[in-house]
């Protein structure tokens, strides 16, 4: 989730080495929190060793170990060579000619019997120390065909310290540590939070792909998008990472410590006044706005309780089948539909069909040229029957377990609402015959994230059950841009009153048809933007549950006439800057412990920061 | 101790083949053997050393050699880089 709305920006110390001094990164964070611990380099196929200390007494053997894995290595370097050469052609051997030279290259070789000699370590950490080090000077240097060669260093490295049998391959993961990476799967998220890690950086990712999800469900603060800054890193620097605001900070000077440290004070501070806080879901003055969560995971189900959702706003049903890699049929599907009910109880769940294509294209489906635009949503459900069917029968059938709501995604005409009104009509005769218990009167709403149905959204008022808005793809469609595009990704606004305009006029043509709108895309759950969403009028904000209690501290802190007053605003603005300032002032004056939080401390005016306030 | 000034002859410069070239020939004599470029000096037998000077086609290094076999290897290291290596020149 985007609280930083900033590009990440060139590192402060662009003079210095790369692994040298206080380094600044501005990333996307997408799990709140303040962590600060030892950096932890995660690299598929990797070794990395650490810090172990020997006995003076034991040196010696330290050495000769080191010195058999030097032997051994060296043999299989000739045997690479060997077959390279035949294999590969002349050139690629050279290569692993060279890493064998490498192992027995005084600079090499002498470093790593001193440091053991004389720090007393571990064979593997002093190799690891010494090559890291040459590595570094490598990586910084100006020739291209120089940098290039770091990947050698890497590799004999892992060679060597494979042989040693020292240090971990990577999936030992050591709790209490920042591990960085370029990339995780969602699947590592949850085998590192079982470990205990303090936090994720990432090279790559968004905010909306797997592993952002995973670590919002897990509470694990993380950042994502930092682009080459794991190459500044070493195992053991120590990280200050802000997942709110998406600052990833490496070798923190002593001052940059105490502040951070202040602020993740503050931080568990308000997290803990949050978590205490009755489950108040109404403004100061009592204006009921329901506070939902957003959920793809059975991971994430006791998230509900923990904080104080009033029900599932939105069911994202697609990601049980990217995560099987194939359809669900309908027992399968109910298991998970039931669970979600009865997690939710007494509060509605509302299952959103699954909208497949755009960003989340099945890896069986043949490739659209622009697949955003193309089969998804309704439409793949509309053309495939066999697809629509087992999921309709199943939330039809959960629906006997508690309140449930039917979400259309994607739609664009009124008249793929009747198709799909009429085949909920036809199961629940067919289940009605079965005997199969259901709720025959299960609302039926529609995603509102083409800007044609915003435009006539007094049409599809009249014959929907409620709407659902879904600004991420509302303000990609609105703006005409691609957020995941990095060149533009400055230009996806969600604040632009263009976007703005469009969700009034939805609010607006809702409450006039007598039906009720909730909004469900990342914007639900940024603080910065509740009182404006109150103030449009929305009923319900549905987000992930890991920020709930941020929105329901704004929530209680404001009364309508106050927020309706910002909403008007923020419409007569002329850019999302300005709607932006507007926002981070409101905060400032109505909920200033939150404001120090997202955006610096006021009192002493933090440097670094480049939040825009 | 002697001296010698080459110039890189082949069109790929110092690269990775070269370089271990350089090395392993320099390892078959006892004498001290270190590379001086730019200011830079480093030693001649650390493919490390001689990998990160990146010397491209038509730079001048000089060769300095210390030791009883110092003109034997002078001369062998002197007629690898006049060869350009085996590559094209």
């Amino acid at each position: 989730m985007p609280l930083s709305s900033l590009l990440p920006t060139a590192p402060k110390n662009a003079g210095l080495p790369l692994t040298e001094g206080e380094r600044v990164f501005e990333g996307i964070g997408v799990a709140p929190g303040v962590t600060i611990g030892p950096a932890y380099l995660f690299e598929a196929g990797a070794w990395q060793a650490e810090r172990v200390e020997v006995d003076g007494s034991a040196v010696d053997d330290e050495i000769n170990r080191f010195e058999r894995a030097i032997s051994r290595s060296e043999r299989e370097l000739r045997k690479i060579v060997t077959v390279a050469e035949e294999k590969l052609g002349a050139e690629s051997a050279r290569i692993f000619d060279a890493q064998e030279l490498m192992l027995r290259d005084p600079v090499f070789y002498e470093a790593v019997v001193n440091r053991i000699r004389s720090e007393h370590v571990v064979a593997g950490y002093a190799v690891q120390s010494v090559l890291d080090r040459i590595r570094d000077r490598v990586v910084g240097a100006d020739d291209p065909a120089v940098r290039e060669r770091a990947a050698d260093f890497d590799d004999v490295r892992n060679r060597v310290l494979r042989n040693l049998q020292q240090g971990r391959a990577v999936s030992r993961i050591e709790p209490d540590r920042v591990v960085v990476a370029r990339s995780l799967t969602a699947a590592d998220d949850v085998l590192f939070s079982r470990r205990g890690v303090l936090g994720l950086v990432l090279d790559f990712g968004g905010p909306t792909s797997h592993f952002a999800i995973m670590s919002r469900a897990l509470g694990v603060p993380a950042v994502v998008s930092l682009h080459g800054m794991r190459d500044s890193v070493h195992t053991g620097d120590t990280i200050i990472l802000d997942g709110l605001s998406g600052r990833v900070i490496v070798r923190p000077t002593e001052d940059t410590l105490a502040r951070y440290r202040a602020k993740q004070a503050r931080y568990e501070a308000l997290r803990d006044e949050i978590h205490a806080a009755p489950d108040v879901e109404a403004t100061a003055d009592g204006h009921p706005v329901s506070l939902q969560a957003n959920v793809e995971f059975r991971e994430e189900l006791p998230l509900l309780q923990t904080f104080g959702a009033d029900g599932i706003g939105l069911f994202r049903t697609e990601m049980l089948f990217l995560a099987q890699g194939r359809a669900l049929n309908e027992e399968q599907q109910l298991e998970v539909y039931r669970e979600a009910v009865r997690a939710a109880a007494p509060y509605p769940v509302t299952f959103r069909l699954i909208d497949l294509g755009g960003d989340k294209v099945l890896p069986l489906a043949h490739r659209e040229p622009n697949p955003f635009l193309g089969w998804r949503g309704v439409r793949i459900l509309l053309d495939k029957p066999d697809l629509l069917r087992p999921q309709l029968r199943a939330m039809l059938r959960a629906s006997a377990e508690g309140p449930v709501r039917l979400l259309i995604p994607m739609v664009t005409e009124l008249g793929e609402l009747r198709a799909i009104r009429a085949a909920v009509k036809v199961l629940c005769a067919e289940l009605e015959a079965e005997g199969i218990a259901h709720d025959p009167n299960v609302p039926v709403g529609v995603m509102v994230e083409v800007p044609a149905v915003a435009l006539l959204a007094d049409r599809f008022a009249a014959e929907a059950d409620f709407f659902s808005v879904g600004t991420n793809d509302l303000t990609q469609f609105t703006l005409g841009v691609d957020r995941g595009n990095d060149l533009v990704a400055s230009r996806y606004r969600e604040l632009h009153p263009a976007v703005l305009c469009l969700l009034d006029r939805t609010v607006r043509a809702a409450h006039e048809a007598g039906i009720t709108v909730s909004l469900c895309g990342e914007l639900a759950g940024d603080p910065r933007a509740t009182a404006l969403l109150v103030g449009l009028g929305f009923d319900a904000l549905s987000a992930s549950p890991a920020y709930l209690g941020l929105a329901r501290r704004v929530l209680t802190s404001l009364t309508l006439p106050d927020a309706q007053a910002l909403a008007q605003q923020a419409l007569a603005a002329h850019d999302a800057a300005e709607v932006s300032a507007l926002l981070a002032a409101w905060l400032h004056e109505h909920t200033p412990d939150l404001a120090a939080v997202l955006t610096g401390d006021p009192i002493a005016p933090d440097p670094l920061s480049l939040d825009d306030v | 101790m002697i001296t010698r000034d080459v110039t890189i002859r082949n069109r790929a410069g110092l690269h990775t083949r070269p370089a271990s070239m350089i090395v392993r020939e320099a390892s078959r004599f006892k004498s001290e053997f270190f590379i001086r470029k730019d200011g830079y000096e480093i030693n001649g037998k650390s493919i490390i050393g001689v990998m990160t000077l990146a010397a491209e086609q038509h730079s001048t290094l000089t060769f300095l050699l210390e030791g009883p076999d110092e003109v034997e290897a002078a001369d062998a290291l002197e007629a690898l880089v006049e060869r350009g290596f085996g590559e094209p020149i």
